[in-house]
């Protein structure tokens, strides 16, 4: 599975809790309410554990967390 | 750093537990002390007692509580903000729903809960309670959290352009606000207006506004903060640790020269000094091992559902204790941990159990 839909499936199953199905990678995760504050930081303890990609404190961004795209576009350069 | 934030936070709600733990114990020694000394037991007989600083001392240790979920709020806004010059509103709307949601269905449980006790409030006096929060002495905090992240926008740029002032400022505040309270708790004669600063309610923003503010200049500064305040890092676990034994001091001598026998607890100019220099020596610490990383970190994310959970599991453990085996009162070292392990055990199942059950897709809409 590629690095997308496991972060699209983390995000579903583990923060959505089933509430929105039809997430799509192009999504504002912020702006709609997907993940808040702590959602960030799970996203970035997932990364490291099931990637084993450390993500420098200065790449913990919006502009690379906004989407899941933009996040797997982002770790596309590890 | 960032990922240490969601461990911060964990420590934060185990601080929020131990925080109303000492409340529930203080209640069982000063307000439920007739019922294990006997009718004719001598009001607050029990202060000052090795149980009385017990719960003290942990009530001081743990009074960095609040200002950490504020400041990792705060650095929410500086992330979620980004490179644009304002976070924008939608987001601002997004987080508060989320927040509202779980607040007026825990909000309502608390007020039936008053009610079952037999107090009943007029309308408006509901609708304010929701406002303020006073349905239980926590829940101040969501309506707090709201009035830091609607006024954000007009932070964000002071935060972007001019941190230190807006920083000075927000230090400026909060130390007034404190130290206002000297006066008002010791009715010492002070200019009406100076009098009603440190008069102002803890739901209102004023009084956190520091936290919430360095969290958000941190957030938008990391490198350079982590940078400036490594070299300073003993100075600053020093200080929180030494002001410890000094804010349970400061406090004593606040309840002693009051001329009262008990002032509820409320953070005052030497909690804020600890506050901050906790805080300061976590940014500091950023490469020290944290012990139970995974299981800590854990509980930082579920700190919200935990935070609104544990007061009526609380409240209902520590009453149910006092009409069927009162006697557990009168041992400090047995009722305390009681309402600890209850408290963060029985809200961490029922998220269990839901996360397991159906309602699942409710979990957010019930614990954030």
């Amino acid at each position: 599975m590629d690095r997308e839909n496991i972060l699209l499936g983390y995000i579903k199953d583990e923060l959505l809790r089933g509430r929105k199905g039809d997430l799509k990678a192009v999504d504002d995760l912020l702006s709609n309410g997907i993940i808040d504050s702590l959602g960030i930081l799970q996203m970035v303890a997932f990364i490291e554990e099931r990637f084993n990609i450390q993500v420098p404190d200065e790449d913990v961004v919006f502009e690379n967390f906004q989407s899941v795209k933009a996040l797997s576009d982002y770790l596309a350069q590890y | 750093m960032v990922r240490r934030l969601l461990y911060l936070n964990g420590i934060a709600i185990v601080a929020v537990i131990l925080f109303h733990s000492t409340g529930w114990g203080f209640t069982a020694l000063f307000a439920w002390d007739k019922v294990y000394l006997g009718a004719t037991a001598v009001p607050f007989s029990l202060k000052n007692t090795p149980s009385y600083y017990a719960l003290r001392i942990m009530e001081q240790t743990v009074m960095a509580a609040i200002p950490v979920f504020l400041f990792v709020s705060g650095y929410f806004i500086a992330f979620a903000t980004g490179r644009k010059d304002n976070i924008g509103w939608p987001l601002i709307g997004a987080r508060v729903k989320n927040l509202i949601v779980p607040y007026v269905l825990w909000g309502a449980l608390a007020l039936l809960m008053l009610f079952v006790q037999g107090t009943v409030w007029t309308p408006k006096q509901y609708l304010v309670s929701f406002l303020i929060g006073n349905m239980t002495p926590a829940y101040y905090y969501i309506p707090l959290l709201i009035q830091l992240y609607a006024i954000s926008p007009f932070i964000v740029p002071l935060a972007k352009k001019r941190w230190k002032l807006l920083l000075a400022i927000a230090v400026f505040v909060q130390l007034l606000i404190h130290a206002m309270q000297f006066p008002m708790l010791l009715h010492l004669d002070v200019p009406d207006w100076l009098l009603r600063l440190g008069m102002i309610p803890k739901w209102f923003f004023p009084t956190r506004f520091l936290w919430f503010t360095l969290g958000i200049v941190v957030g938008f500064n990391l490198t350079s903060f982590k940078q400036a305040l490594y070299r300073w890092r003993w100075v600053f676990l020093g200080t929180a640790v030494l002001l410890i034994p000094l804010g349970v001091l400061e406090w004593e001598w606040i309840l002693r020269h009051s001329g009262q026998q008990w002032i509820d607890t409320r953070e005052t100019l030497l909690d804020s000094i600890y506050s901050a220099s906790m805080l300061l020596a976590f940014i500091a610490f950023d490469k020290m091992p944290l012990p139970q990383m995974k299981r800590v970190s854990d509980w930082g994310t579920k700190s919200f559902g935990i935070y609104l959970a544990h007061i009526p599991v609380m409240e209902v453990v520590a009453r149910g204790i006092y009409h069927v085996a009162p006697a557990v009162l009168g041992y400090q070292i047995l009722f305390v941990p009681i309402i600890i392990v209850t408290g963060m055990g029985i809200p961490l199942l029922m998220m269990y159990l839901i996360n397991l059950s159906p309602a699942r897709r409710f979990y957010t809409y019930i614990f954030g």
